[in-house]
């Protein structure tokens, strides 16, 4: 009895230094979500400035009409931009299938990984796409791991994203991936991430990043519109095409940031809610451990007055 | 003069607003060049050329704000114009140093670029190394 009553003690102890651990990382989780989530209401504002801009220009510009061969030629020229913009609005026949998954770097996280991966997999099995004409653009060292040991085209991997991405930090990455698409390394990108809905809830998001076209222009189009109350005339300095060569990086940048905002924000929710759940695990597993420790300590003292009125009795 | 209109300028960047104040008058240079702006201006978009973004301080004065863009576009209606850009700093904010390591990096990877051949990247060199030196400019005044 004696050996077990030092082992359920050591028991606790380690739990309890565990449930510290657990404490603080959760506790440390919600304060980053708090900061993210600011630096994320500071991002909406201009998300959404470039979109209405972008839905008003794409309306008189015929999105998806047939721009797509004279727009090349001049985007070829001489003012090409530093991305040509003009080029995200070409459809290009589907060769390479892209998919950025954003995932975490680190575990700890509860489902969020799994979940994205496994839906991420559900979307490229449910377009018919095989390993070899998919590409993986991976955010996050969780699904890159994942994608390469299953044979997956992984063109391009990046780990450790801020914990509060900051646009300037992240430009890098975005101009990459952007750059990526403007050399032909996909003819198509979908993203795929976790939404932040709330502290406990995350939904999965498939969203068709590039080429940019009417439908991922988003369902909101008149609504948006409306609520930013954007002129239907406006003078045009030089011409909406150059303009749109200018706005169009732009959005497909702020889109990916938005994405890896977004992606990062439920992290830390995640984080934060399998790190409490964690915690009062340990709580439960502490108590129902101190119990067996008094339970094993008065078994214990009740054998040995036993024992020793027995030796009294013995003696008498 | 005191019921003199005024317009408002808004600087937003993905990190959130950096600048917001209403003004009688405010310069963009465009890519076409510069573009002076008075309120009731008829409500226009224009693409904005790495340089400054100059808003006067107040009706009174001469003296105006400075503001480093990074390119971008700006929309203006309704007396308000809206600086939507992937970068920009007040004047105050610009940090010189690190403008000046930017610099450095940008003609460096500039050289590379060149000795390569790579047309895309000594155009994207170039656009960095355009940024750098707007910031340092603007610091420097």
């Amino acid at each position: 009895m004696g050996a077990s009553l030092q082992e359920v003690k050591r028991r606790i102890t380690s739990t309890k230094k565990t449930q510290q651990i657990t404490g603080a990382m959760q506790m440390v989780s919600t304060a980053k979500l708090s900061q993210i989530q600011h630096q994320a209401t500071s991002y909406q504002v201009y998300a959404d400035k470039i979109r209405s801009v972008i839905t008003h220009l794409a309306q008189s510009h015929l999105l998806d009409g047939n721009p797509a061969a004279t727009t090349k030629t001049t985007s070829d020229d001489a003012h090409k931009q530093e991305i040509s913009g003009l080029d995200m609005l070409v459809k290009r026949p589907l060769k390479h299938f892209g998919v950025l998954v954003i995932t975490s770097d680190r575990g700890l996280v509860g489902s969020y990984n799994s979940n994205v991966i496994k839906q991420t997999l559900d979307l490229i099995a449910s377009g018919h796409h095989t390993p070899e004409d998919t590409v993986i653009i991976a955010v996050g060292g969780t699904g890159a791991d994942f994608f390469k040991k299953r044979g997956f085209n992984v063109a391009f991997e990046y780990r450790g994203v801020a914990d509060i991405p900051q646009f300037r930090g992240s430009r890098a990455l975005v101009r990459k991936i952007v750059s990526m698409y403007s050399d032909g390394v996909y003819d198509e990108l979908y993203v795929c991430y976790n939404h932040f809905v709330n502290m406990l809830t995350s939904e999965f998001r498939s969203e068709p990043l590039l080429p940019i076209s009417s439908a991922n222009l988003g369902h909101d189009d008149l609504a948006s519109k409306d609520s930013i109350g954007l002129q239907a005339e406006y003078d045009m300095e030089p011409s909406s095409d150059a303009i749109l060569e200018v706005v169009l990086p732009q959005y497909a940048e702020s889109l990916i940031y938005g994405a890896i905002l977004d992606a990062k924000t439920s992290e830390h929710a995640s984080s934060s809610t399998a790190m409490k759940s964690a915690t009062d695990n340990a709580k439960d597993l502490i108590s129902s451990l101190q119990l067996q420790f008094n339970r094993a300590r008065q078994s214990a003292i009740t054998t040995e007055i036993t024992e020793i009125t027995g030796a009294q009795a013995a003696l008498e | 003069m005191t019921d003199q209109k005024m317009l408002t300028v808004n600087v937003v960047t993905p990190d959130g607003s950096v600048y917001e104040k209403q003004t009688p008058f405010v310069i963009f240079k465009t890519t076409l060049g510069e573009l002076g702006v008075l309120p009731d201006h008829i409500p226009f978009l224009a693409s904005l050329a790495i340089d400054e973004v100059r808003v006067k301080q107040s009706k009174t004065d001469d003296k105006f704000d400075e503001i480093a863009v990074g390119g971008g576009f700006v929309e203006f209606s309704n007396n308000l114009a809206t600086v939507v850009a992937n970068s920009a700093e007040r004047k105050e904010n610009i940090d010189a140093a690190r403008a000046a390591r930017a610099r450095k990096r940008a003609e460096e990877r500039l050289e590379k670029a060149k000795q390569a051949h790579d047309t895309d990247q000594v155009k994207r060199a170039e656009v960095s190394l355009r940024r750098a030196i707007n910031r340092l400019n603007i610091a420097g005044h």
